[in-house]
């Protein structure tokens, strides 16, 4: 009785013990949680900031958000969803978990595989991401996935095609854009036009090699194989050229080129990290 | 038992990246770069390689691909090597030449031999909104602790990994 009343109080203290040690470990994550967030803000509205000077508009993040989703039903109007629940729940828990090693891991982020045999991938504000059935058809693992969506959310989270439209003259500058209408948003439609043009449009090359870098390291952070991206270049670049790459190939540095600035970037950094390729979990599609 | 189902473990990791590779395929330098005698940068060098130089691509591990060459065998950074014979076949200009050959010039569209569209810049011009797509693609949303989860279960591990400086910036 002594005895086990003796190993219920070390218990205790024990325990004590290790609470204490352990929301000491709290406290300490809290700050840093909120000195990260601090500087993230700060660089947001640095950006922001920029984007004022330069006479533009700076969008929030709700506005961002409903232009993407207009962009996102446009683009899904050419090419709809594959109508394969299990491969488009797989692809969003990918998606997010990549997407939550980022500096947005909040966005309301969302991910879809469209059905269409084009080899493309589009990023639409607000985290709305699309890869083509051709593009995904082409992967062997989870990395390579992991990679190519990580791309895209480079795209999302420094906002390349927000800064396209943000430069664009059609809106009127004191315009709210989440004022409602009837007939749906009709601003956001002036803004972005009618088709899903902006998501077809080139980006600088030096923002798809930004989200390339990105890509890599979103992809590491998140416990994967950093050479998953890379390796689908690497296949893009010696595989099929047809009409399937066609506009990926229009709107893209060559894979080539790529390739060779990231592993100028990289140089050797991603050597001793542990990532896996998990290929097997890896959701295969039938056609 | 539980060794031998680790043991069977270790194969089967280690035999999925080398499936990944054609044993044997060819591959061109795309850059110069160092021959190692490991698959690390700091690794002693065996060789360098130039622009333009075959290899022969043996297995990969990570972001290394062990490779024989004319100049002798090692571990070359993945990225320093094109796979594949054809070169150039990576630039924008040659896809008319693969439309010829399809049978597909002419006409500015895909014809429906294959009964599969592509997705050229005149149709998403022309798309139209599509509200109830967007509500199914919401529908499949993932939550970040949902997220969490799935990463866990894949014995995902976060890493702390600070992004790359690059040259535009």
């Amino acid at each position: 009785m002594k005895y086990s009343a003796g190993r219920v109080l070390f218990g205790l203290a024990l325990w004590s013990c290790m609470s204490a040690a352990f929301s000491l470990n709290l406290d300490e994550l809290k700050r840093a949680a909120d000195e990260l967030k601090q500087k993230r803000d700060s660089a947001t509205s640095e950006l922001d900031k920029k984007a004022k000077s330069a006479g533009l508009i700076a969008y929030s993040d709700q506005e961002e958000a409903a232009i993407g989703r207009q962009i996102a039903g446009n683009l899904l109007g050419a090419a709809p969803l594959v109508k394969d629940k299990q491969l488009q729940k797989y692809v969003n828990n990918v998606g997010r978990w990549v997407a939550s090693q980022s500096e947005r891991p909040d966005l309301a982020w969302h991910f879809g595989v469209i059905d269409t045999a084009d080899i493309n991938a589009f990023a639409a504000p607000g985290g709305y991401i699309f890869v083509t059935r051709g593009l995904y058809r082409m992967l062997n693992d989870e990395s390579e996935l992991a990679g190519v969506l990580a791309h895209e959310v480079g795209h999302v989270v420094r906002k390349h095609h927000l800064k396209i439209l943000q430069q664009s003259q059609v809106v009127d500058q004191g315009g709210n854009l989440l004022e409602k209408q009837a007939g749906g948003n009709e601003k956001i439609r002036n803004l972005i036009g009618n088709g899903a043009e902006i998501v077809a449009r080139a980006l600088d090359k030096s923002a798809e090699f930004e989200a390339d870098r990105i890509a890599v390291v979103l992809a590491a952070r998140g416990g994967y194989e950093a050479y998953g991206l890379p390796q689908v270049l690497q296949e893009i670049g010696h595989g099929a050229n047809d009409d399937s790459v066609a506009l990926l190939f229009k709107t893209h540095p060559p894979p080539d080129e790529r390739l060779a600035r990231l592993g100028d970037a990289m140089d050797g950094r991603f050597d001793k990290l542990q990532g896996k390729s998990l290929a097997t979990r890896f959701y295969r599609v039938k056609q | 038992m539980i060794r031998l189902l680790r043991c069977i473990q270790i194969v089967l990791v280690a035999l999925l990246p080398i499936s990944l590779v054609h044993a044997g395929e060819s591959g061109t330098m795309i850059k110069a770069d160092e021959l190692k005698a490991e698959p690390f940068h700091d690794s002693k060098s065996v060789s360098s390689l130039a622009v333009g130089d075959k290899v022969i691509i043996l297995k990969k591990d990570g972001g290394w691909l062990k490779v024989k060459s004319d100049k002798g065998s090692g571990w070359m950074r993945m990225l320093s090597i094109r796979r594949g014979t054809v070169a150039g076949k990576a630039t924008a200009g040659a896809s008319g030449l693969a439309s010829l050959a399809s049978g597909r010039a002419g006409t500015g569209k895909v014809v429906a031999t294959t009964g599969i569209r592509g997705l050229n810049e005149e149709e998403l011009k022309a798309a139209k909104y599509d509200e109830d797509e967007v509500k199914q693609a919401e529908s499949f949303v993932t939550t970040r602790a949902e997220a969490q989860k799935f990463a866990a279960k894949g014995k995902l591990k976060v890493q702390q990994v600070d992004y790359l400086a690059g040259e535009e910036k």
